[in-house]
């Protein structure tokens, strides 16, 4: 429960957060942190209109891409407390909750029969593939180190010993802001301010959303972003008491925010042939954790 | 500690799988130098102060500064093109890179012997096959020297897990670096570019008929 309610207060500042970093390290003062939630509530208040070429499935998709994002909400625990929904292997459900959501967010945008839809759905659909291997290796990994096979289990045993254990904690964190990177279509690997859909992925994606629908999309970005920042900052909570991870939490999904944004103003998007060596060079890191993982445990010393 | 250093070699080695520029080729071999330095200091902290200091001088300044700093130059010199300019898409090289890492891991595990501190012969053998890789798939005579180097680091990781008994292998190991220097100065004296050079391609703007 407890983890829930603070995804969705991280999810209300954090694309804020972005864009007010990126505002002052190119020298403006930018909106308000609360900007991007006010858009989005001014879409809410809207109605959608639909295309005549588009059927049912044009329609529900963005609620189901919404809910998948909450359902994967649930699953996350915070620190030793369970989040709503907990089981043995729930990081499996929580890996293709998400699925099931962007499947969806794929066959809308095939849905409207635009060729530039098509493209971006494509991309989109090859860039999550490939990132999903890093995200099963490393909880995979994380799964042989502590012995259990549940997001609360394995974030509550996870306990940082010895020094390779260091850096198995930093690679974990470097590979899952890299997999939200990803993820979220943000901007080494998309860019979401670009103009032009031939070099779009997600954002030519819902070019024919409106109103309601958009408003979901959009938000359900920055719950996936909390989400993520969520699952970074269990990493490091360990069992410490409440009053100390409700501060570290907030600080980890603040930091992460910033870093978000620097990484977006001084950094160029990668040429969208040599993406998918990019997201791949993440399963390889990953597979770096799980030798690293073997040789913490002894299996090979 | 070493064992931290160790992996973040091995990522550098992912990082040279996937690199377009010779820049970037330069400045990975500079951040490996730095790495072994640190390596270095960690392990060989036990052997007598003027081999020490003769070790982590060699890393630091050869490895770290001085190669990448003359690789620079001849690049600018003799006008070579800034693209690495592989025979097979990068994105392959990493898939082979990776397998190589997989590789010497199932190796040495198999080997299984109590005398070889295992992350040390890993990393060590996957450095080497990676050099060799890096030889075997580029265009350039200078991306040869850039692996040749690399197989060369890989050549100092091993001979470091065994330097506290036998400090003399490392010394061994840093012959290879003056070596691969000689490399370097042959290529500076004979000034080989690109196999098109901008001269040649002048003169071809004078043919007529």
């Amino acid at each position: 429960m407890i983890s829930f309610i603070l995804i969705i207060v991280a999810s209300i500042f954090f694309t804020g957060i972005i864009i007010r970093t990126k505002s002052i390290t190119s020298g403006r003062k930018g909106p308000g942190i609360l900007q991007p939630m006010k858009d989005i509530f001014r879409l809410f208040k809207k109605g959608a209109v639909y295309s005549k070429t588009t059927s049912f499935i044009f329609q529900i998709a963005p609620s189901v891409y919404f809910a998948s994002v909450i359902m994967a909400i649930l699953v996350i625990p915070f620190g030793q407390y369970k989040g709503m929904i907990s089981f043995d292997g729930d990081f499996v459900f929580f890996a293709y909750v998400l699925g099931t959501g962007k499947f969806f967010s794929i066959i809308s945008a095939l849905d409207t029969g635009s060729s530039f839809e098509g493209m971006g759905a494509s991309r989109e659909a090859l860039f999550s593939m490939f990132a999903e291997p890093a995200f099963f290796i490393l909880m995979g990994s994380l799964a042989l180190l502590t012995g259990h096979t549940s997001f609360q289990q394995i974030f509550a045993s996870l306990h940082f010993g010895s020094y390779i254990s260091y850096i198995l904690g930093v690679m974990a964190t470097f590979v899952l802001v890299m997999i939200t990177l990803v993820e979220n279509s943000r901007m080494p690997f998309d860019d979401p301010k670009t103009h032009l859909e031939l070099t779009m992925v997600h954002e030519v994606m819902i070019l024919d959303n409106s109103g309601f629908d958009l408003g979901l999309i959009l938000y359900a970005t920055n719950l996936k972003f909390a989400m993520y920042g969520a699952l970074i900052a269990n990493l490091f909570m360990g069992s410490f008491p409440l009053y100390l991870t409700i501060p570290i939490f907030l600080g980890i999904q603040i930091l992460f925010a910033i870093a978000v944004g620097i990484l977006e103003s001084f950094t160029a998007r990668f040429r969208m042939n040599h993406n998918a060596q990019y997201i791949l060079a993440l399963s390889s890191v990953t597979l770096l954790i799980f030798l690293g993982v073997l040789l913490v445990l002894g299996q090979f010393s | 500690m070493a064992n931290v250093l160790l992996i973040i070699f091995t990522i550098s080695l992912l990082y040279l799988g996937i690199a377009h520029r010779l820049f970037t080729y330069i400045k990975i071999l500079a951040f490996q130098g730095v790495l072994l330095f640190g390596i270095a200091f960690i392990e060989l902290i036990q052997i007598n102060i003027a081999n020490l200091t003769f070790v982590l001088l060699e890393t630091i300044v050869f490895k770290a500064i001085a190669i990448p700093y003359f690789l620079n130059y001849v690049i600018k010199r003799n006008r070579i093109t800034r693209d690495a300019e592989p025979y097979l898409p990068n994105f392959i090289s990493l898939i082979i890179i990776t397998l190589i890492i997989i590789t010497t891991f199932v190796l040495s595990n198999a080997i299984a012997d109590e005398r070889i501190s295992k992350i040390y012969f890993v990393v060590a053998l996957s450095t080497l096959f990676t050099g060799l890789y890096i030889i075997v798939t580029r265009h350039k005579i200078i991306t040869h020297v850039m692996g040749y180097l690399v197989i060369e680091n890989g050549v100092f990781i091993l001979s470091l897990a065994v330097g506290n008994e036998m400090p003399m292998l490392v010394n061994l190991g840093i012959m290879l670096d003056i070596f691969a220097s000689v490399f370097l100065l042959g290529i500076f004296v004979n000034r080989i570019g690109d196999v098109l050079k901008d001269v040649d391609v002048d003169q071809l703007k004078n043919l007529k008929d």
